[in-house]
């Protein structure tokens, strides 16, 4: 027999991160700085070390493809996509994962930011 | 103060038609026979138990009262797939700190009760939800999978080569009547069946399985009062990584895996060569190819020529996964590392049957890993 729905659906809270939700929606990706040195991506708004507020830098520049995989068994809430493509690449001193069409390890890549079809910005890679 | 594996447990793994605390009950009844004690000889119960893919969302207490434990304990843990593990350890520390001197640890996980789409969406949340699934839909098969792609590209590690990792786990569990599946598969039925995430296919993943595995531990002084057969846990290592994957180093490898293994041999005082035997984490094929080169049975990026040549069949350098693997036993998530003690005591008192390993230092190790190296958990056990 069946047990009882519970549907969980939850609110983000980004308040302390929205300049890159906002980003995105610009055509930029921002990574965070901390005076220390240390570089946060995903961005966070506190440097887990030294314990101070980091500054938001956008990336840019070409970045490298490290590791990627095509997604063929779509997980409950991508329905909307038969296949997609994951990929990391490194920019700098950090590395973005993001969707990308076809690709290689090694492949040079620049970002792109865009809504998929259930209307979440992401990143996304073009391959150079 | 050393500690004893006095008693050891494990349900058949499967699609099976009972309850979590049914279930859990069949390895503890198992277990407590084991090492010939009852339940109120045991001081605390430790309840390992990841829980995100049943309708029991706290499911400590009705385990714990089910198995006859009320009043002792419990504590429930979580380590995603490295639970087991983290429940053995509390269940250790606790001994060793003086406060108990029996405590059994219960690794119990229902993984069928949703549909395959709903258990990717979950396995998919093993990492960082907002910068991971929410936008990129990563699943489980996926996080191993990009290991694989950057293994492949960085080492030249084949398809064919993950496969024999698949067809190795299979052929030993075919006599391990505990196991999800019983059955052989071919090198090429790994690699025709469908991708699940390029380039792992159907047969390089483990299944969804459910099941339960306990041990039962016990301080040296009650082993020697009560004249008990022990296994003793000689070295722990452990260790953990970013929740995000891009903020690792690289994805050649597991560095939880490098660093619990230098201080789990540490501990023991042993070598990797040392060594009878291995359970090490098989989730996906190219995790066992990673782990023979993280826990030092051979150089990096020679894990596919180490399976190629059969040194980690029985035989070989070191037998690594003789009860089928986490891919052909099945990986109930928080049942998976007690399953490996348990399949690890039985190779040291040598009651393996069909799948004994000769046995020369009457060493063995356990490789528990959550998430992608999110959490990882290595046991040296000797008798």
């Amino acid at each position: 027999m069946e047990s009882r729905e519970l549907p969980l659906k939850h609110q983000l809270p980004i308040s302390k991160i929205e300049k890159y939700w906002k980003g995105l929606e610009e055509g930029k990706v921002y990574k965070t700085v901390c005076s220390c040195g240390r570089e946060y991506y995903p961005p966070q708004a506190d440097c887990s070390f030294c314990m101070k507020e980091t500054e938001w830098v956008e990336i840019d520049g070409v970045g490298e493809v490290e590791a990627f995989t095509v997604v063929y068994s779509v997980p409950k809430g991508f329905e909307f996509a038969r296949s997609y493509t994951i990929a990391i690449a490194r920019f700098g001193n950090v590395k973005v994962m993001g969707w990308t069409e076809k690709v290689k390890v090694g492949d040079k890549v620049v970002l792109k930011t865009g809504k998929d079809e259930s209307g979440v910005w992401k990143v996304y890679f073009e391959v150079i | 103060m050393r500690v004893g594996v006095v008693g050891v447990g494990c349900t058949k793994f499967g699609k099976r038609d009972i309850t979590l605390q049914e279930l859990a009950f069949e390895a503890v009844s198992e277990a407590l026979k084991d090492a010939n004690l009852t339940q109120d000889q045991v001081d605390l119960s430790v309840v390992g138990c990841v829980g995100t893919r049943s309708y029991e969302l706290m499911p400590a207490v009705p385990v714990n009262e089910y198995c006859g434990f009320s009043g002792k304990g419990p504590i429930r843990v979580e380590a995603a797939c490295a639970t087991g593990s983290a429940a053995v350890y509390t269940a250790y520390t606790s001994i060793v700190s003086g406060v108990v001197d029996v405590a059994v640890a219960i690794g119990v996980e229902k993984m069928t009760e949703v549909e395959t789409s709903v258990s990717l969406a979950v396995g998919g949340r093993a990492g960082n939800y907002l910068w991971e699934f929410h936008q990129y839909g990563t699943t489980f098969p996926a996080y191993y999978a990009m290991h694989a792609t950057a293994h492949m590209a960085r080492y030249k590690t084949t398809e064919k080569q993950m496969a024999l990792c698949a067809v190795k786990a299979h052929r030993n569990a075919k006599n391990n009547p505990k196991a999800h599946f019983q059955r052989e598969i071919s090198v090429e039925d790994v690699l025709s069946s469908r991708y699940i995430c390029y380039p792992l296919k159907l047969y390089d993943c483990s299944p969804i399985s459910d099941g339960a595995a306990a041990v039962v531990l016990a301080s040296e002084k009650v082993v020697k009062e009560l004249n008990l057969d022990a296994i003793w846990i000689d070295g722990i290592g452990f260790s953990s990584d970013t929740s995000n994957m891009t903020k690792r180093d690289g994805f050649v490898g597991l560095k939880a895996t490098v660093d619990a293994a230098k201080m789990a041999y540490k501990m023991a005082k042993i070598n990797p060569s040392d060594l009878d035997l291995a359970c090490v984490h098989d989730c996906f094929t190219i995790a066992e190819i990673m782990a023979y080169e993280d826990l030092g049975f051979c150089k990096k990026g020679e894990g596919g020529r180490f399976i190629e040549e059969g040194e980690s069949d029985f035989g070989g350098k070191i037998p690594v996964n003789t009860f089928g693997g986490l891919k052909a036993k099945g990986h109930p998530l928080a049942a998976t590392g007690i399953a490996m003690v348990y399949e690890v005591v039985k190779q040291l008192r040598e009651e393996a049957e069909k799948l004994q390993v000769d046995l020369k230092n009457y060493k063995a190790l356990t490789h528990n890993v959550g998430g992608t190296g999110h959490f990882c958990w290595i046991f040296i056990f000797s008798r």
